[in-house]
């Protein structure tokens, strides 16, 4: 039961994100990223990580998707999605040639590393009964050993805030010092 | 569960395949950024997959190592989806387009 899930989740994964490359409107790119974040938080779900899925759905398909919704809304881009032309036209050409060639290479490499050197495991494997990630060791181990680079990504975020703030701002042009008076 | 492991990492090596062909033929900047999250995603699913074969082979044990990188991939996917989206809101308040032909300055 759960390998048929899995092999479902996995199809349709994969068809989303073909559906994401191949969709003419924005927004159904993003409908087709939301169903392969869901369909790979299945597959999270019954590889035993629990913990991973819940985060996958609360923070790529919660917080992140409607991060890119938002500016889609906000830039208007009914015009701008004509301007795209996806035709046949894309799928020929230089670029797509060395596209398929690159995309067909990684895809060779690892699918050999995958078949070849990942050791095939035992047909009945026996997971932990809670699941792999649960959330005390896990919590455990983030705030012990691996505290330094929580840290450094705790920065990260912070230095990013700014960044954001600073590449959204308005450009006004020269810094004008005496504009609060007259606006309040 | 019984899926043999190479299978998991065969399915990241696909998703990550479509990926980047959709971040090499795209032109839309904010398709560009989802197939860039597509490809972490995929990154992800590698590292989970990892832990889970780990588990798997030291008579389950728990491997955390992958689940708190897969938690640092998604912490940095965050980052550069907000970043990315600031610069597409900027180079549209400048330029008024979205596409990466319009922007190809750099290029000549």
């Amino acid at each position: 039961m759960a390998n048929l899930i899995f092999y479902l989740m996995a199809a349709l994964a994969v068809v989303a994100a073909l559906g994401v490359v191949a969709a003419r409107n924005p927004i159904m790119s993003i409908l087709a990223l939301l169903g392969s974040f869901f369909a790979l938080a299945a597959i999270y779900l019954v590889s035993g990580f629990q913990t991973l899925a819940a985060l996958q759905i609360l923070v790529y398909a919660g917080a992140i998707l409607v991060l890119f919704l938002f500016v889609i809304m906000l830039l208007n881009l009914a015009n701008e999605t004509k301007l795209e032309r996806i035709d046949l036209a894309m799928f020929h050409g230089r670029k797509a040639v060395w596209t398929f060639l690159i995309a067909g290479a990684l895809l060779g490499i690892s699918a050999f590393a995958a078949l070849a050197i990942v050791p095939a495991a035992g047909d009945a494997p026996a997971l932990p009964e809670r699941g792999i990630d649960e959330l005390q060791p896990l919590a455990d181990a983030m705030f012990s050993r691996y505290l330094l680079p929580f840290e450094l990504v705790s920065v990260l975020l912070l230095a990013t805030a700014v960044a954001v703030l600073v590449l959204a701002k308005r450009n006004r042009g020269p810094l004008n010092l005496d504009q609060g008076g007259e606006s309040t | 569960m019984s899926v043999p492991p190479s299978h998991i990492f065969l399915l990241a090596a696909l998703l990550f395949a479509i990926g980047a062909a959709g971040f090499f033929l795209r032109r839309n900047v904010i398709v560009v950024l989802m197939c860039i999250e597509l490809m972490l995603n995929a990154a992800n699913l590698t590292f989970l997959a990892a832990s889970r074969m780990h588990t798997l082979a030291h008579g389950a044990r728990p491997d955390l190592q992958g689940p708190i990188f897969a938690i640092f991939v998604i912490v940095i996917a965050a980052v550069e989806a907000a970043v990315g989206l600031a610069l597409v809101i900027a180079l549209y308040r400048n330029k008024q387009t979205v596409s990466l032909d319009d922007v190809a300055d750099l290029k000549d």
